[in-house]
């Protein structure tokens, strides 16, 4: 049988799993909104687990971190840096938002920052800061998963094709089975990208080396400056120890608060298998490791891939490896892809509907409507996500880029909601609208960026203050609803 | 507003608040040391630890210290009754 025939039913073959997977477990939830967003708050800790491992690495991880150590050396090492302590904050503020979740019936992250300040204005506004986020992030994904089909198959299944197959599987299940489908397709595709990483990741480095120690002396004789941070920027010149540790510090402050992530506290089935989660995630996180020995492992043998994120698909369809590794090495990445697809369409739909369309238009909607409602947003959002992926040429990577600096405004909301209860409703509004309005400054004058330091830190720079100083300046709120939320 | 900006809750002992005092330390230290100016003090290729450049395997140390550090939490809450 032709290669990219065997290469492509391996592929079907997961995606029938995983379509069957994200149908059937949606038996396991009631038909009610809390059931669809957060299923019921009955998960364990290994549907904990692996949701909290596969939504974050998505296809920036398995394309994009070898890309990184392939283009640009040591400044991938970021990556494994933020990885280590991002979701430990969790551990302290995670179960008093579980906590007021279950007492107040939060499904979203705004639900509890709107009650927290008394503000429907921040649900609508975080609401729309969270859909900005996700649009690039989700339209990535889809063009990760279109990439990869279109490389392992020789372009027999082009982008269009791969991106719409894929993530049709993804609408099915999402829609269906709602957060239940995330939950158990994300332990199957995690058990799948971490099998991938490890056995790719040591295997390649001694197919083309002898090991990955030897690899490694190669490296050290050839290309030194890759093997020491920061590495790299991306045009090639010295990358700063500004732009290296801002990044980890806007990744590890960004983490945590990530919409589609954070929503997931609620779900836990309780303190314990929260906690546990958070303690046993560098297991998972350490993937990334052999992960960036294959972009390592590229440098020297592949040289001059373009673009770097192709390295990986590149190396595996180079090296005359069985069409059966090929098809699982496919399918592996598609699970990258599509377990933080699924999440980021899930929570995309729930979030339109539940901070913005009902505190803002229709307060009165009934549970049922606002099931149905998540459920037609969820199409609508991934079909727009689709044509951004497919037919539009508008540069999302630039989007991307606001991201994580908008994301980080966040960040003042998480430590006035439980930390200070001086923090007023003028306070955090003003704080985040000036934060975000200077994440769009400096990204769009990077001369600002002293010493290439990321948009969102002089966002939050900016955030703080403007939100200490209008909270100082404003009316305190009413003691008794505020030490509903704070450490007393 | 008659609420006092805390950090730790004013249910917890000395002690318990020493130990998580001691994490978020740990935390907070692990954090500075994946960046500048600490990580830099260990930013070199040799010596090769696991095949891995000292830079690489430094990272990896601290991704341990991370694991332990919050396991060993973990398991002195729960000894203490304090998980659900």
């Amino acid at each position: 049988m032709e290669r990219w025939l065997i290469v492509t039913l391996v592929t079907v073959g997961y995606l029938l799993i995983t379509l069957l997977v994200g149908v059937l477990s949606g038996r396991g939830a009631s038909s009610s909104t809390a059931g669809y967003v957060v299923a019921d708050r009955q998960f364990g800790f290994v549907i904990m687990y692996f949701v909290m491992g596969a939504s974050i690495f998505s296809a920036f991880a398995f394309l994009g971190g070898p890309g990184w150590a392939y283009s640009r050396g040591a400044a991938a090492f970021y990556i494994l840096s933020y990885g280590t302590v991002g979701l430990a904050p969790w551990y302290f503020y995670g179960p008093r938002v579980a906590a007021l979740g279950r007492k107040y019936g939060y499904v979203t992250q705004a639900d509890l920052f709107a009650h927290r300040f008394q503000s429907p204005a921040l649900s609508g506004l975080m609401a729309i800061i969270s859909l900005v986020c996700f649009l690039p992030y989700l339209v990535l994904q889809m063009e990760g998963a279109g990439y990869v089909f279109d490389i392992v198959t020789e372009g027999r299944i082009p982008p269009a094709a791969g991106a719409a197959i894929a993530y049709g599987v993804v609408l099915i299940y999402v829609y269906h089975s709602g957060v239940m489908g995330v939950g158990w397709t994300n332990t199957f595709q995690g058990v799948f990208m971490m099998a991938l990483a490890w056995g790719l990741g040591l295997y390649l480095p001694y197919q083309l080396y002898g090991g990955v120690g030897p690899m490694f002396e190669a490296l050290s004789q050839s290309v030194p400056e890759m093997l020491t941070a920061p590495g790299l920027d991306a045009d090639g010149s010295q990358w700063t120890w500004g732009g290296y540790s801002s990044s980890i510090a806007i990744s590890v402050f960004g983490f945590s608060m990530w919409p589609h992530y954070f929503m997931k506290i609620y779900a836990a089935r309780d303190e314990r298998t929260l906690k546990r989660t958070v303690v046993w995630y560098p297991t998972f996180m350490i993937f990334l490791l052999p992960i960036m020995f294959i972009g390592f492992a590229g440098i020297l043998r592949f040289p001059g891939v373009e673009p770097a994120d192709a390295i990986l698909p590149t190396i595996v369809t180079s090296l005359d490896l069985p069409a059966i590794v090929v098809g699982l090495f496919c399918a592996g990445a598609l699970a990258a892809s599509m377990s933080t697809g699924d999440a980021l369409v899930h929570a995309a739909g729930a979030i339109l509907v539940n901070d913005l369309y009902k505190v803002w238009f229709k307060p009165d909607l009934d549970d049922a409507s606002e099931r149905r409602l998540i459920r037609f947003l969820v199409i609508v959002i991934a079909g727009v996500a689709y044509y951004f992926a497919v037919f539009s040429s508008f540069s999302l990577v630039y989007l991307l880029l606001f991201s994580y600096g908008f994301l980080n405004q966040f960040l003042p909301l998480l430590v006035a909601a439980f930390f200070w209860p001086r923090a007023t409703r003028p306070g955090v509004l003003a704080g985040l609208i000036v934060g975000c309005t200077t994440v769009i400054v400096w990204t769009s004058f990077p001369e600002l960026q002293w010493q290439k330091i990321h948009p969102g830190i002089w966002g939050l720079a900016a955030n703080f203050i403007v939100m200490v100083s209008v909270s100082l300046a404003t009316p305190p709120m009413d003691d008794e609803h505020v030490r509903e939320f704070v450490v007393t | 507003m008659s609420i006092k900006t805390r950090v730790f809750s004013s249910a917890l002992s000395k002690a318990e608040r020493r130990i998580y005092g001691a994490v978020t330390v740990i935390f907070i230290g692990v954090f500075l040391a994946t960046m500048w100016p600490i990580y830099p003090l260990f930013n070199r290729i040799r010596p090769f630890v696991l095949g891995m450049p000292a830079s690489l395997f430094y990272l990896l140390v601290l991704v341990f210290v991370s694991f332990f550090s919050l396991l060993a939490l973990f398991r002195w809450e729960d000894r203490r009754g304090k998980l659900e």
